[in-house]
Formats: structure tokens, sequence, C-alpha cells
């Protein structure tokens, strides 16, 4: 069986995930998956700008950066219990469809078999939504360099909305076609469906076995090359930097 | 446009919004017009577009064009050719629909 490479960074400032997450797009090491957990932060989305998303006057304790793909902000409260992945891949219209929407829809297949595994009703909801029973526990962005992608993905494990409300400038077009009353309840977290807090260690455990599954792969550990190390050097000061958080 | 009561004279040109929402996301633009035509804009949202990069040529080149919905329209259709853009959820019309509502207020 083909193996894969899987990382898992553990608790990170999610500049330095980010410029991780983009060397390990950009030095063709192989298919990787991989695991990480934001500290207190927020990611914007390629094309969202800083002032227009955020009441920056609220965000003052956050880190903020800016991710090479699209969609909206992921947002990170100091609870830390979110699981974060990432997959990078070689397209081969097999695995990683070259349709958009179809490679979403196989690597969200993860998080569905996850979910299913602790028995929540669980759905992809196109263009890179997982739902449980119609509401948002997973946000999902792909990017594509070469003949790759990259995709990454939030499972909510707890989720704070009430803070994240305070530190948006949510319009409320957003949610009107979706016919759901109001941001609060569009979105859910694991910890509330499941009515206890599962270990997260365990949870990461589930969703690589069923990575494997999905895949046909045995994930085997390991860490960045030295090519990647070097890489995500030059990589840092971008995503450290005003030009790029603020522009 | 707006008369700029604090000095005589001076033409104040004022940065409208438009909001719109597309399957793929939704797309706020911050649009200012000076003599019919499109000074200044930018765009922010949570929708995909790839490849990325080619967003700026969008933002670039819309600006100059008349602010017109026909000619918004057929520029971005043309980028998008051009640069071979695909945005899963989100048409050249959703771009044009989000401008025009900043226009027309």
């Amino acid at each position: 069986m083909e193996e894969w490479r899987f990382i898992d960074f553990g608790l990170v400032d999610i500049r330095d995930m980010m410029a991780m997450d983009e060397s390990i797009l950009k030095a063709d090491e192989g298919n990787t998956f991989f695991f990480w957990t934001p500290k207190k932060s927020i990611i914007l989305g390629f094309f969202q700008k800083a002032e227009v998303e955020l009441d920056l006057a609220q965000c003052k304790d956050y880190t903020i950066t800016r991710r090479i793909s699209g969609g909206g902000i992921a947002f990170s409260d100091d609870r830390c219990r979110q699981i974060n992945y990432g997959v990078v891949g070689t397209i081969d219209n097999e695995l990683f469809p070259m349709d958009i929407i179809a490679s979403y829809k196989q690597i969200c297949g993860v998080l569905i078999d996850t979910l299913g595994h602790y028995n929540l009703n669980a759905a992809f909801r196109p263009i890179n939504d997982v739902v449980v029973d119609n509401r948002k526990i997973s946000g999902n962005a792909q990017t594509r360099w070469e003949e790759k992608l990259l995709q990454n993905g939030t499972l909510l494990l707890d989720f704070d909305i009430e803070e994240m409300l305070r530190i948006s400038n949510i319009p409320k077009e957003k949610f009107l076609d979706k016919k759901i009353a109001s941001i609060r309840e569009g979105l859910t977290w694991l910890d509330r469906e499941l009515g206890e807090q599962r270990d997260m260690e365990e949870i990461k455990q589930v969703m690589k076995k069923k990575f494997e599954e999905r895949f046909h792969v045995r994930l085997k550990s390991g860490y960045l090359s030295e090519k990647e190390k070097v890489l995500t050097h030059t990589l840092l000061p971008k995503y450290y930097s005003d030009e790029w958080v603020y522009r | 446009m707006f008369l700029n009561t604090a000095g005589a004279n001076t033409m104040e040109i004022k940065t409208l919004q438009g909001i719109h929402k597309s399957k793929g996301g939704l797309i706020r633009s911050f649009v200012t017009v000076q003599n019919g035509k499109i000074k200044e804009i930018s765009i922010s949202g949570d929708f995909f577009l790839f490849p990325e990069e080619a967003f700026f040529r969008i933002v670039e080149e819309i600006k100059g064009i008349k602010a017109e919905r026909e000619e918004v329209e057929l520029k971005i259709k043309e980028i998008y050719e051009r640069e071979n853009i695909q945005s899963p959820g989100t048409l050249p019309s959703d771009f044009t629909e989000s401008i025009m509502k900043a226009l027309e207020g």
C-alpha cells in the first residue's frame, strides 16, 4: 500500500503555520496530510480585506494573517478546540479530481466519515462546507499550484459564536439565501452535537484512519524536509507583514 | 456625486458600497466614479477564484471603464476568458451585480 506523509504540528502560531502550509504545497515532497491547532487568531481569505471583514478595534489581542486560498475568515478563539487539517496532493482525476467541487467533496468526505463515526448526520454542502443537520461544522478552502492542490479546513470541536460576531463585520446578506435566520443557528460544533467533550487526540486518530480508508493509503509520520524548512523560512516574513495582511 | 458644502466649488467623490451574494460567496465592492467612469474600485469577499492572482487583473482593468452594466460585465468576461479563470459558484455577472449595486445605490 502506498505511503503518504503525515505531520501533526500541534498548537501553532498561525503565521508560522501558513508559511509551512505554503511550503508543503510548493516544495514538492509528495502527498501529505497534516494537522494543527491554531492559537487565538484570525486568518483572512485571499480576497478579503481586513478593514472590511473585521472590526479591527476588537481584534487587538488576535494574531491576524492571510492565507493563499480564497474563502472566508478562519477564526480561532482561546479555547483552542479546533482540529485544522491540510492536504497536499497531486491532481490525478481519481483521488484528487481536477474538477474543483469534486475535489472538495472527496477531501471533505474524510470529515463526513469522521462525523459518521460519532453517529452524526454529516453531509457535504457545496462549495466548501461540511454540515451536520444543515449546520456548518467545518469550513474548507482550496488552492492549486502547478499540478497540485492544497486544501485546508477546520473541524470545530467548540466555538464561541458571540466572540466571532464581536470581532467581525458580517453583513446579514450572507445567510439570507440559506434561509437561516441567523448566524447563530447556522453553525455547530462537535462538543455541542455530542453533548460531551471528546479527547482531541482521539478525534484526530479517527480522522487519520478515515483519511487512510478514503484514499487507500497508509499515513507515515514524518517531518518537514530541509527544502521545506528553507522555503518556510523565506515565506515567513510575508505572513508577518502588514503589506500581506492589511493589503 | 455630492457637492462638498465645506468648500466652494470642490467636488467630493463618494465611495459607494455594493454587496451581492453569489452561490460561491459574498462580494463586497467599493467604487468611486468620476465623470461617468470607474475611478477607484476595491473588492473584498469570501469567494474562491483560480488562479488567485488573476483577481488583481479584474480590479486593475475595471478602473477607467464606463460605469455601466454592459461595459463592466463585458470587461470581466473578457478577463475571465483571457486568464482562464474558474470561480466555483461565482460568475462574471455576480461581480458585475456587486459593482452595479454600489453604483446604483
